[in-house]
């Protein structure tokens, strides 16, 4: 009974902020202290589907960014992990890895800003694209660091002996020890492209609007029903991705 | 008769510490050569060097007549074991088996008739399907054995296989290991710090100590050497039983 009460709690908690917004989205002139909205409409929803509509452009940036971030990101950070975990120097590599977050995005932004510039890349997706990479790629070789244990040289070791090729090993067994890892790490680094504006912002000086970008003008302009589209728009990539990542994120250590 | 696997004056340093020094051994076809050493004395590299896994600083190395130095470990035939059975867990316990004949594209129904035989050989038949982590310590170490011995290996390299088990399990896979080498006709090199195991696998014996080889012309020698501390385990034993029965 009290875990059922509990999971229910979960459920109301997740869902509810996706109820508000998909009210917010069809309500018309919703304000302090109604309960609900004076009424309703669906205009914010059909223009969606107009042929003008920024929106489902923004959104299409942002997978294309964001999915772009993921591949490549895990991809690089893949080999860069055992780059690292081969080098002589593995613990100074490993911590330059850090280096990345001691600065906010947003600041890694300015300063890479004049180097996007130079290299004509300034308010292009390319340039966008390389800012995220910059923050995406060290949290990826971090995260993948684990997949090239003294464990995993064994593996590699035992494979070749037993007749496979360096690509064969990395393809039957390597590639599928880190499978989990690698999914866990596509997952995240989507998430951290999906949801970035600082930088996204500073780099794209208002030529490149992804969904969040978006999201936050039309905050700032107090269009709420396009916000709150936008919002819904935003949220419902990561919720499909946590839904197919269900299996991983529950599994037992 | 002309030896399998001729080693000369293998050497090999890591940052300039002599890891091995002038190794030099043969071995003949249905040969298990037990080399006895501490930890740190070299075994692990020499087996890895022989596997291809590691390249020496100097010396020869050739398996049947044909020099091995230039050869990659995916081509050697030599399988190496890790003490650790290191079974793939995303694969079952057939599929772990039949890995080395996947890798080769050997026909699918030659492939499950190898491995059915062997499984059944190595009484695993029943666990065919498990996942790894659903064996006992006994049985991964069987179906890593058996993923070796399905390509047929020119040369098995063992390094302390059972050194992870539990004694009474240890002797079981040691009385295994016995039985299917002599079936099969395996040559093999089997490391260990254990010289019970030595006597009991070994057909041939060394002695590995920083980086020196000792080969033995036979079992007697082996034990009289003071190195091999076998003199003064038994010696050690004889007065336990002494101490334990007075009146004898």
């Amino acid at each position: 009974m009290r875990s059922k009460l509990l999971t229910f709690l979960l459920v109301l908690l997740f869902a509810l902020p996706f109820a508000l917004l998909g009210l917010l989205a069809v309500s018309e002139n919703w304000r302090f202290p109604a309960v609900l909205p004076p009424g309703y409409s669906l205009d914010p929803l059909r223009s969606l589907v107009a042929a003008d509509n920024d929106l489902l452009a923004g959104l299409g940036r942002s997978l294309l960014l964001a999915g772009t971030v993921a591949v490549v990101a895990t991809t690089g950070g893949f080999g860069l992990a055992r780059a690292v975990a081969r080098s002589r120097w593995a613990a100074r590599w490993e911590a330059a890895s850090y280096l990345p977050y001691a600065l906010p995005p947003v600041l890694l932004a300015v300063l890479i800003q004049p180097f996007i510039i130079r290299l004509h890349l300034s308010g292009s997706v390319g340039g966008v694209l390389l800012g995220l990479l910059l923050v995406a790629l060290p949290f990826a070789t971090l995260l993948l660091r684990s997949c090239w244990s003294r464990q995993a040289t064994e593996y590699e070791q035992l494979a070749r002996t037993l007749g496979c090729t360096p690509q064969q090993a990395l393809r039957r067994v390597l590639l599928p020890l880190a499978w989990p890892l690698l999914r866990t790490t596509l997952f995240q680094t989507f998430l951290l492209a999906w949801f970035d504006f600082g930088l996204t912002n500073v780099l794209s000086v208002g030529k490149v609007r992804t969904l969040t970008v978006q999201v936050f003008t039309y905050v700032g302009e107090a269009n709420a029903p396009l916000a709150a589209v936008a919002s819904l728009l935003l949220l419902l990539p990561p919720a499909l991705l946590l839904l197919a990542n269900k299996s991983a994120l529950l599994r037992k250590p | 008769m002309s030896a399998l696997l001729a080693v000369s004056q293998l050497s090999k340093q890591f940052g300039g510490q002599p890891v091995l020094r002038d190794i030099s051994l043969t071995l003949n076809q249905g040969d298990v050569l037990a080399v006895l050493g501490r930890s740190g004395g070299g075994k692990t590299t020499l087996l890895k060097v022989l596997a291809g896994l590691e390249t020496p600083d100097a010396g020869t190395l050739t398996l049947q007549g044909q020099n091995l130095l230039p050869v990659p470990p995916n081509a050697r035939q030599l399988v190496y074991l890790y003490q650790e059975p290191l079974l793939f867990p995303h694969l079952s316990v057939f599929e772990n088996v039949a890995f080395g004949l996947r890798i080769r594209h050997v026909a699918q129904a030659e492939t499950d008739q190898q491995v059915r035989e062997l499984l059944e050989e190595l009484d695993l038949a029943a666990h065919a399907q498990k996942a790894p982590n659903q064996l006992s310590g006994g049985q991964r170490q069987r179906v890593s054995f058996g993923r070796a011995l399905i390509i047929r290996p020119r040369l098995l390299l063992l390094d302390e296989p059972f050194g992870n088990l539990d004694a009474q399990t240890r002797a079981d896979m040691q009385q295994l290991f016995l039985r299917v080498s002599r079936q099969h006709r395996i040559t093999s090199l089997f490391v260990t710090h254990d010289s019970r195991e030595a006597l009991t696998v070994g057909t041939r014996f060394a002695y590995l100590d920083r980086g020196e080889l000792t080969n033995y012309a036979s079992a007697t020698e082996f034990i009289d050497d003071p190195r091999t501390s076998i003199r003064a385990e038994l010696a050690f034993w004889e007065r336990i039983q002494q101490t334990a029965s007075p009146s004898c």
